[in-house]
C-alpha cells in the first residue's frame, strides 16, 4: 500500500508552488530562493527566512530565450523562465551562487530583470584544493550573513546558527538513513519516491520536513527486506535528475539506483556540518568535504574516482550518466570520463536530457536497452 | 608611404622576427630543460616571465588554426571522440591539434604546468583539466570570482586573489626547484607596465578622425601583448607601432578607409576566419570598426610599487568578469571617447562568458546611446556556423537605417 507521507512529499515535490504560498501566508516568514548549488540553507534559515531552492521547470521556455542565449544549459534557463514565467510573486529574494559562466551571467540577468527587494550572489570558489579558497568562502559566507541581517534587519546570533545547523544535520540523516534501507532493497522505497524526498527537502519548511521523515523511517524500517527484488544497480550521475520521469522509468524497469553524486540527491544530503566551535565556519568546512561537482576544480580526476568508488562500494551494476543540455562542464568531462569507465570496465550511459524532455518513450527504450546489454541479453 | 627609419625595422617585420624567437624559444624549452606552462590570455603571466617558465597560449595556437581554416577538420577528429560542436571554438582546435598533431607552426610543446584563470571564462578550466590529464601535468585555477560592485566583496576578492598569487608562486618554486625573485618581478613588471600603456595608446589612436586604425590592425597587432607582456621586446614593439603610426598616418590624416562615415563599436570575439572580409565589405559602406572591450582586455594599468595587489587587481577587473553595469560603462566610455555612430553585437556560440550577457548588454547600449545595434549569431571559428548570406543582408539592411536615421 502505498505510504501517506511518501505521496505527501511527492506532491510538494512535483508542485511546491501552493504549498510554499499557503506556508507564507501562515507564518509570515518571506522565502528566499536560490538556485543551484550549495548555498547555505542554514544561515537563510537562522535568519527567519524560508530558503526554497529553486529548480527549474518542465514548463515551455518562452521568456527566457530572449535573455539568454539557447546554448545556455537547460537549468539555467528553466530557472530563468520560472521566475520570469510560472511564479512571479512567490520569492521575496533571491540568493544566486556563481560557479561558471552561465551562472555568472545568469546572476547578473536575474538581478536586472527579476524585481525583489533581496539580491545577493554567492561566489563559490571554483577550486578547493588550495587553502586560500577556504579562506575566501568563509569571507564570503560571512559577506551573505551580513546581507541576510541587512534585509531581515536583525543579527543572526551563534545559537540560531548552531540550531538551524542541527536541525538541517537531522534532515540529512535521515535521509541517508533513508538511502541506506533503499540500498538493501529497492522494494523499501522506489527511486522516484526517494528522490523527492531529498526534492521537498528542498522546498518544505525544514522542521516539517524532518517530522515527516521520523515518521516515515520506522515505517520503512519495518518493511524487512523482501530479497525479492533482483534487479539491477545503478550509480546515477549528473547534476540534476531531470526530467522525473527518468527515476519513473528506473523504476518500471526494476533498476534499484544505489549511489549518485547528483545535486538533487547525495550532494545535498552527504556531510553533516560540525555543531563544534564557531557554525559559519563549521558551514564553509562541510563544503570542502562535499563530494567533486563538475564545476568547481579539485586536483586529479576526482569526479571519475568518486563514481567508481561509488559503483565498488554499493556493488552497482554500472552508472546511468544524466547529461544536461548545453551544461559546458559536464561537456568536457564526458569523453574522458567515458573512456576512463571503459578502463575500469564499469557499463556507463549517457543519457542526453533536458527540462523540456517530451520523448519520454525513447529515454525508456534507451534506458531499457542499457541495462539489457548489462544482463547481456 | 615614408621610408622607415634606417637602423629600425619596421614593426611588420619586428612582429615576424618576435613571433619566431617566441616560438622557436618555446620548441626549444625542453631540450634546454626549460619548463613550458600553458596558461590564459588573461592571467597573471608576469609570474612565469619573471621565473623563466616559458608560458604558451594554446588560445594563440587556435587563433592560427582557425584563421587558416583548420577547424572544421580539427574539431570533427574530436566529435568523433564525443566532444560536441557547441564547445569553444579555442578548445576544439587545440583538443583536435593534439588529437591529429596538425599545426600551421609545427606544434607546441608539452606542458609542465597549466595555469587557469577564470577571469577571462570558465572554459579554460575544463579545456585546460583535459589537457592536464593528457599531460599529467599539474593545473592551477587561478580563481577570480566575480568582480561585484561591492566594496566589501572586492576588498576580500582582492585578499584572496593575493592569497592565490602566493600560492602560484609556491607552486612554480615546486616546479622549478629554484626560489622566486621579487626583484625581477618588479622589473617584469614595469615592463608589462610600459608596454601595456603603449598598447591602450595604440588603441586609443582610433579616437582620431579620420581613424589610423581600426580593429583589425588592433586584432594583428594584439598578439604581442598577449604573448610578450612582461618583456622589454614588448615595450619596444608598441613604442615602435605608435611612433610608425603617428608618423604615418595621424601626422597625414590618413585613415583606415577614405570617406569615414560610420565608427563602428564591435561587441564579442571577431568572426578570425572572417575579419578580413568583414573589414573590405564594411569599408564599401564608409564604415570601419574601431573598437571592442575585448581588444582592451590586456590595457592593464600596473601600479609597480605593490606588485602583488596590483596583479591581483588588473586581472580580477577584465571586463568579462565584472558586472553587466560596469562592462557597459565601459563599452560607454569608448562610445564617448572614439565617438561611435554604430555598434555591431555578435553572439559568439563559441564563447559563452562573453556572450551570455550580451542581450542585456545591448538593452543598456540603446538606452544609453540611442544607437540602433546590428545584433547576429555565428561562431568565431566554425565556418560551419556562419552564414555568408544572412551576415551581408543584415549588413545591408543596417546600414540602410543607419543612412535613413542621418547617424
Ligand atoms: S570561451 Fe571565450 S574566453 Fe574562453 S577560451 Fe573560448 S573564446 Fe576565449
Amino acid at each position: 500500500m502505498e505510504n501517506r507521507i511518501v505521496r505527501e512529499l511527492s506532491d510538494i515535490a512535483n508542485n511546491p508552488y501552493e504549498m510554499a504560498r499557503r506556508q507564507r501566508a501562515a507564518s509570515g516568514q518571506k522565502i528566499i530562493g536560490s538556485t543551484l548549488a550549495d548555498v547555505p540553507e542554514e544561515l537563510i534559515h537562522a535568519a527567519g527566512l524560508l530558503p526554497f531552492t529553486i529548480l527549474g521547470t518542465n514548463r515551455p521556455i518562452r521568456r527566457a530565450s530572449a535573455l539568454l542565449p539557447d546554448n545556455a544549459c537547460s537549468l539555467s534557463r528553466s530557472d530563468l523562465e520560472l521566475v520570469l514565467t510560472y511564479e512571479t510573486d512567490l520569492f521575496d529574494g533571491f540568493v544566486l551562487p556563481q560557479v561558471d559562466d552561465t551562472t555568472q551571467h545568469l546572476s547578473d540577468i536575474w538581478r536586472r530583470k527579476i524585481p525583489t527587494s533581496f539580491f545577493e550572489c554567492y561566489l563559490i570558489p571554483r577550486q578547493v584544493d588550495r587553502p586560500s579558497a577556504r579562506q575566501w568562502l568563509l569571507d564570503e559566507t560571512n559577506r551573505l550573513k551580513a546581507s541576510l541581517e541587512k534585509f531581515t534587519d536583525r543579527k543572526i546570533s551563534n545559537d540560531e546558527l548552531h540550531k538551524s545547523i542541527v536541525l538541517y544535520n537531522d534532515n540529512r540523516r535521515l535521509l541517508r538513513k533513508i538511502y541506506d534501507l533503499k540500498r538493501q532493497d529497492g522494494d523499501i522505497i522506489g527511486n522516484r519516491a526517494f528522490f523527492e524526498l531529498i526534492k521537498s527537502s528542498m522546498f518544505l519548511p525544514e522542521e516539517t520536513h524532518t517530522r515527516e521523515l521520523r515518521h516515515l523511517l520506522p515505517q520503512l524500517e519495518k518493511k524487512a527486506p523482501s530479497g525479492a527484488n533482483k534487479g539491477l544497480r545503478f550509480v546515477v550521475a549528473g547534476i540534476v535528475w531531470e526530467p522525473p520521469a527518468v527515476m519513473t522509468i528506473l523504476d518500471e524497469l526494476k533498476i534499484n539506483v544505489v549511489g549518485d553524486d547528483l545535486c538533487t540527491g547525495t550532494r545535498h544530503i552527504a556531510n553533516d556540518v560540525s555543531t563544534d566551535g564557531d557554525p559559519v565556519a563549521a558551514l564553509v568546512e562541510r563544503h570542502f568535504k562535499k563530494g567533486p561537482f563538475s564545476p568547481i576544480h579539485n586536483r586529479g580526476n576526482r569526479i571519475q574516482e568518486n563514481l567508481v568508488d561509488l559503483v565498488r562500494r554499493y556493488g552497482a551494476d554500472g552508472i546511468l550518466y544524466l547529461h544536461l543540455k548545453f551544461f559546458e562542464s559536464q561537456d568536457y568531462d564526458l569523453p574522458d570520463l567515458k573512456q576512463g569507465m571503459g578502463e575500469e570496465g564499469i557499463p556507463m550511459y549517457v543519457l542526453d536530457t533536458e527540462y523540456q524532455t517530451t520523448h519520454l518513450a525513447q529515454v525508456k527504450t534507451r534506458v531499457q536497452a542499457f541495462a539489457e546489454s548489462i544482463r547481456g541479453e | 608611404m615614408n621610408e622607415s627609419t634606417p637602423g629600425k625595422p619596421r614593426v611588420k617585420e619586428l612582429m615576424k622576427k618576435l613571433t619566431q624567437d617566441y616560438y622557436g624559444d618555446a620548441a626549444r624549452a625542453h631540450n634546454e630543460d626549460r619548463f613550458v606552462a600553458y596558461t590564459t590570455a588573461v592571467s597573471p603571466v608576469e609570474l612565469f616571465v619573471a621565473h623563466d617558465v616559458i608560458p604558451i597560449y594554446p588560445e594563440n595556437h587556435s587563433v592560427m588554426c582557425i584563421t587558416k581554416r583548420m577547424t572544421t577538420r580539427l574539431s570533427t577528429a574530436i566529435e568523433k571522440k564525443g566532444y560536441t560542436t557547441h564547445l569553444c571554438a579555442y578548445a576544439r582546435s587545440d583538443l583536435g591539434y593534439r588529437e591529429l598533431g596538425e599545426s600551421p607552426i609545427g606544434g607546441l610543446p608539452d606542458p609542465d604546468f597549466l595555469l587557469a584563470c577564470n577571469a577571462q571564462c570558465f572554459t579554460l578550466t575544463k579545456w585546460f583539466e583535459v589537457l592536464s590529464r593528457r599531460y599529467g601535468a599539474p593545473l592551477f585555477v587561478f580563481d577570480t570570482p566575480q568582480y561585484i560592485r561591492n566594496k566589501k566583496a572586492r576588498r576580500n576578492i582582492i585578499r584572496y586573489v593575493e592569497a592565490e598569487i602566493y600560492e602560484l608562486i609556491t607552486a612554480l618554486e615546486n616546479l622549478t626547484g629554484k626560489k622566486f625573485d621579487y626583484d625581477r618581478l618588479r622589473e617584469v613588471l614595469i615592463y608589462s607596465r610600459d608596454a601595456c600603456r603603449l598598447y591602450k595608446e595604440f588603441l586609443d589612436l582610433a579616437a582620431h578622425k579620420p581613424s589610423p586604425v581600426n580593429i583589425f590592425d588592433a586584432l594583428i597587432h594584439m598578439a604581442i601583448i598577449v604573448y610578450l607582456r612582461g618583456t622589454p621586446q614588448a615595450v619596444q614593439y608598441y613604442q615602435g607601432l605608435v611612433d610608425e603610426i603617428r608618423r604615418e598616418k595621424v601626422a597625414q590624416g590618413i585613415g583606415v578607409i577614405p570617406n569615414e562615415r560610420f565608427r563602428l563599436y564591435w561587441e564579442n570575439l571577431p568572426v578570425w576566419f572572417k575579419f578580413r572580409e568583414h573589414a573590405n565589405l564594411l569599408a564599401s559602406y564608409g564604415a570601419v570598426i574601431l573598437t571592442s572591450l575585448y581588444v582592451h582586455s590586456w590595457s592593464y594599468d600596473f601600479d609597480v610599487s605593490d606588485p602583488i595587489r596590483t596583479l591581483a587587481e588588473n586581472y580580477t577587473s577584465v571586463f568579462s568578469n565584472v558586472e553587466l553595469e560596469e562592462r557597459a560603462e565601459r563599452a560607454l566610455d569608448l562610445f564617448q571617447r572614439y565617438d561611435l555612430n554604430g555598434n555591431i553585437m555578435f553572439l559568439n556560440r563559441s564563447c559563452k562568458a562573453v556572450t551570455f550577457g550580451e542581450h542585456e548588454l545591448r538593452e543598456i547600449l540603446t538606452q544609453r546611446t540611442g544607437i540602433p545595434v546590428l545584433l547576429f549569431e555565428s561562431d568565431m571559428g566554425d565556418p560551419r556556423f556562419y552564414s555568408e548570406v544572412q551576415v551581408k543582408t543584415r549588413l545591408e539592411a543596417y546600414f540602410e537605417t543607419l543612412e535613413r536615421l542621418n547617424v
